[in-house]
């Protein structure tokens, strides 16, 4: 297993500023404590990847950052998640501006239902009124970073619906990077891809890093490997390991982490 | 990275982002709780409009009103007793008439309808309950009554005439085809789609794997209907036959085509009869004062049975499936 | 269900075979022929109401019918222009009045409510609703809007037919709005779009044909309706006055005041504003129920 695992040179900068900082965050759902003070930093302008068995809770600390588990009155969050010197779990935050703030990008594609074209500039309209010619600009360019731009320029005005699985995730990811968000949270985006979509999904988070700070939760420990360059390890709810992901893979410090790098359960 | 994909973003925090249309967010918000909260408003509005608008005729005749079998307009004496009674046994005729066809209908069509045939006789099932009222009466009354007339109860009284309890119940003293026993038939039909395409869906949600393994120890389609679907539809399906009951108890205007409109109690089922859907239809735009009253008593009533009807229905089927 | 015991089969493993799958066969047979022969009943009947409005309602059908207004006790010919615009207003007004109600009700029981006590409550009420004799409702119409303003009017018959097609409404928005997946609505949110955008640009969008078709076939449930009318629009034989004060002509009414009638002119005007109806109200429900197809 170990040997299989290809680890790209990940330059790595440890001087690099906290973008999100985690402080004893409780998560529940209902009576259930799904996760037990978590503290993890995590570093502008780096793709950090959420690994652990499913039930972990490692979708769920995702889905905190940008509290989207609001929308479901039963499931609340304790603790601290500090963005931009902000507690964004708190009231004192507005929860629309977070989520402008931070993007997100879905296991499976969610194109709306509207034309392609109206998919990309919904999410700029919400907060902006650019003109005309900057906004085609803008759904221009952020259709390009998602190296969608070939493949559907001559079809903008049709729906975003009739696109291929691939090309209706990178359709998402261009509608979160039209906003310009500080951070992406992925959640599994691949996991409902083929093998030459998911390629081409990989490449275009090798490209987004130098300008977000990237969150992913992913399943495939390769992927984890590939295209992240921390790495947190999370079993029953709570962080195990988080290190450089070179070490994580290489060398980890817990016998937990090395069983489940190795395959060995999960 | 170059400069131009450094503009997407940078490293600092971009500018103050403003909550878009909040002010929208709220009213929205509340303008759909207040139409949500309208449903609740208008069953109240209906359950009370009855009773302060039957008021006065309640108070005349007390009980009475329920129990007294007179409906006289001369005199300002109404009792509700004939049309109570009218609404019940059409009702209860069109039940014996339509469950049997409505559950035969509904195993057609989710066991032995060849996949082709499914959807067109579907679709004629519901066609037959987007028929108007009125137009079911159209046909009860210039079609149904005269052939019901000639080839049922003219013979039926001969044959049971001075015969004991059929001789008074089928016995028709003035076989013009109009009666209870023909509103309950034309009642029948008009509530089969209802309980028929009901119970389609709940046979139809009981998981294959019950089905297969049924059919998987050699029971034939009677069989695995009778004691494996039917069973495990249960209550759901005397929810959809009160829904139907529900139906069958309000309706009016095909009613009023062909129950004959008398205001006396009879024993035989033959008999023109009314009902107090038909009543109020029939007297609603001559009544004055008291009688007006009493229509809306006679509503009154209607309102509680079917409101009854209908809660435990709602119950019945909810058990499997919020219809 | 009767079986055979091992211990029989292996003394008679034939006549006893055969007898018991026999009587089995036969009630299966004749289970199947029933209940094929209640369908083709039902079927029957379906075509025998068809088959009626139009050999007795061509007849009636001419051009007069769609331009002349309806005709007084003994006067000749006439038509049924009056009525038939008539119940096209009073429809369109019941939609008009029906649809944002149960929209907005049936978002708030999907999107807000979801399963709190208060939108179990309205949606158990709203069932209820959906089933409640159309009479009733015309005579709330007439107590609350009829008989304090002292006459009939073509408002009133709107509103008692908007209050039929509201639970219709409220139910099928409901339906199709739950049918939206919910990362949809995540994936909105997570653009930072509050809930209000969200429902209205992405999954009332998403649900658009589904709501469409409630509205149509509410739309096919209160053209034909005619107890209602009779305690609110009622009906009269002439044009009705713009501001629909009075009582507004309408279809239903007309056919039943005609259909009795003695006179051979309004019976058969009677027929042909039934055929009329009748195949309005099919064809919406056909193409309401093409529109569910097509975006399944």
């Amino acid at each position: 297993m170990l040997s299989t695992l290809e680890l790209s040179p990940q330059t790595l900068d440890a001087d690099a500023p906290v973008r999100i900082a985690v402080k004893n965050l409780d998560f529940y759902y209902g009576e259930h404590k799904a996760l037990k003070s978590i503290n993890l930093d995590f570093r502008d302008r780096h793709v950090t990847a959420l690994i652990g068995p499913s039930g972990c809770g490692k979708s769920t600390l995702l889905r905190i950052f940008n509290r989207i588990y609001s929308l479901y009155p039963e499931q609340r969050a304790t603790g601290e998640v500090m963005l931009d010197g902000r507690n964004v779990i708190s009231n004192e935050v507005d929860v629309n501006e977070l989520r402008s703030r931070i993007g997100m990008v879905f296991q499976k594609p969610t194109p709306f239902p509207m034309s392609i074209y109206d998919n990309v500039a919904f999410g700029i309209r919400l907060y902006e009124k650019p003109p005309k010619s900057e906004l085609d600009d803008r759904v221009e360019g952020a259709l390009r970073r998602s190296a969608l731009w070939d493949e559907v320029k001559d079809k903008l005005k049709s729906s975003g619906m009739g696109l291929s699985g691939g090309q209706q995730q990178r359709l998402c990811i261009a509608r979160t990077i039209a906003q310009k968000p500080e951070v992406i949270l992925f959640d599994e985006p691949t996991s409902a891809l083929d093998p030459i979509s998911t390629g081409k999904v990989e490449d275009l988070l090798e490209q987004l890093k130098s300008d977000f700070t990237i969150v992913i939760v992913t399943h495939n420990m390769q992927q984890a490997a590939r295209i992240s360059q921390y790495t947190a390890f999370m079993y029953l709810g709570e962080v195990i390991e988080f290190a450089p992901t070179n070490t994580i893979f290489m060398n980890p410090h817990k016998k937990q982490t090395q069983d489940y790098v190795t395959g060995r359960f999960g | 990275m170059t400069a131009a994909t450094d503009m997407m973003t940078g490293p600092a925090a971009p500018a103050i982002r403003k909550t878009p249309k909040g002010t929208f967010d709220i009213v929205f918000r509340n303008a759909s709780f207040i139409a949500a909260l309208m449903v609740l408003v208008l069953l109240a509005g209906i359950m009370l409009s009855m009773i302060i608008g039957g008021w006065p005729a309640f108070r005349e005749f007390g009980l009475g009103f329920v129990t007294s079998s007179v409906w006289d307009t001369q005199n300002d004496q109404y009792g509700a007793w004939p049309a109570i009674v009218g609404t019940l046994s059409t009702a209860l005729i069109a039940l014996v008439i339509g469950v049997p066809l409505s559950l035969g209908i509904a195993v057609y069509l989710t066991q032995l309808a060849p996949a082709w045939f499914k959807q067109p006789v579907s679709t004629a099932i519901e066609l037959l309950a987007a028929v108007p009222s009125i137009i079911y009466g159209m046909w009860g009354l210039f079609v149904f009554v005269p052939l019901f007339a000639a080839y049922v109860q003219i013979p039926l009284s001969n044959i049971v005439e001075g015969l004991p309890i059929v001789g008074t119940v089928l016995y028709s003293r003035s076989p013009s085809g109009l009666g209870i026993l023909t509103a309950g038939f034309i009642l029948a039909f008009m509530i089969v789609p209802f309980i028929a395409s009901i119970t389609r869906d709940m046979l139809e949600q009981i998981p294959s794997v019950l089905r297969e393994s049924a059919y998987g120890i050699g029971a034939t389609t009677w069989e695995v209907v009778r004691h494996v679907l039917v069973p495990q539809a249960g209550v759901s399906i005397i929810g959809a036959i009160m829904l139907g009951l529900g139906r069958a108890l309000g309706e009016t205007m095909a009613v009023t085509f062909v129950v004959g409109n008398a205001n006396r109690l009879s024993a035989s089922i033959m008999d023109p009869g009314s009902t107090i859907a038909s009543r109020i239809a029939n007297e609603f735009n001559e009544a004055m004062g008291l009688q007006m009253n009493a229509l809306i008593a006679l509503g009154c009533i209607l309102f509680f049975v079917t409101f009854v009807v209908l809660v435990i229905a709602r119950i019945l089927v909810s058990r499997v499936k919020s219809y | 269900m009767s079986m055979t015991t091992p211990s029989t089969v292996r003394a008679l493993p034939h006549a006893e075979w055969g007898r018991v799958r026999q009587s089995r066969r036969t009630a299966d047979r004749m289970m199947r022929l029933t209940a094929a022969g209640f369908t083709f009943i039902a079927i029957f009947v379906l075509f025998w109401i068809l088959g009626m409005l139009i050999v007795k309602g061509i007849g009636g059908l001419s051009v007069a019918t769609f331009t002349q207004i309806t005709p007084g006790p003994g006067s000749e010919g006439g038509g049924l222009a009056n009525a038939i615009v008539g119940s096209i207003v009073l429809t369109f007004l019941g939609i008009v009045v029906a649809t944002p109600v149960g929209v907005l009700a049936g978002t708030y029981l999907a999107e807000y409510g979801k399963t709190s006590k208060l939108a179990n409550l309205i949606r158990f009420i709203n069932d209820i609703l959906l089933s409640a004799p159309s009479i009733l409702i015309g005579l709330f119409v007439y107590v609350i809007l009829v008989e304090p303003f002292r006459g009939y009017s073509g408002w009133a018959g709107g509103v008692a037919l908007g209050i039929i097609a509201i639970p219709v409404i409220v139910r099928t928005t409901e339906d199709m709005l739950r049918l939206v997946p919910g990362p949809l609505r995540e994936a909105g949110a997570a653009l930072g779009a509050p809930p209000s955008v969200v429902i209205t640009s992405i999954t009332w969008r998403a649900a658009k044909s589904g709501m469409v078709t409630g509205i149509l076939l509410a739309l096919a449930r209160i053209a034909g309706e005619t107890a209602p009318l009779i305690f609110t629009a009622l009906n009269n034989n002439f044009w009705f006055s713009p501001t629909l004060a009075g009582g507004v002509s309408n279809l239903p009414v007309t056919i039943y005041q005609f259909a009795s009638a003695p006179y051979e002119n309004w019976q058969q005007l009677a027929w042909a504003g039934s055929l009329i109806i009748t195949m309005s109200i099919l064809l919406l429900s056909l193409i309401a129920r093409r529109i569910v197809r097509g975006s399944k």
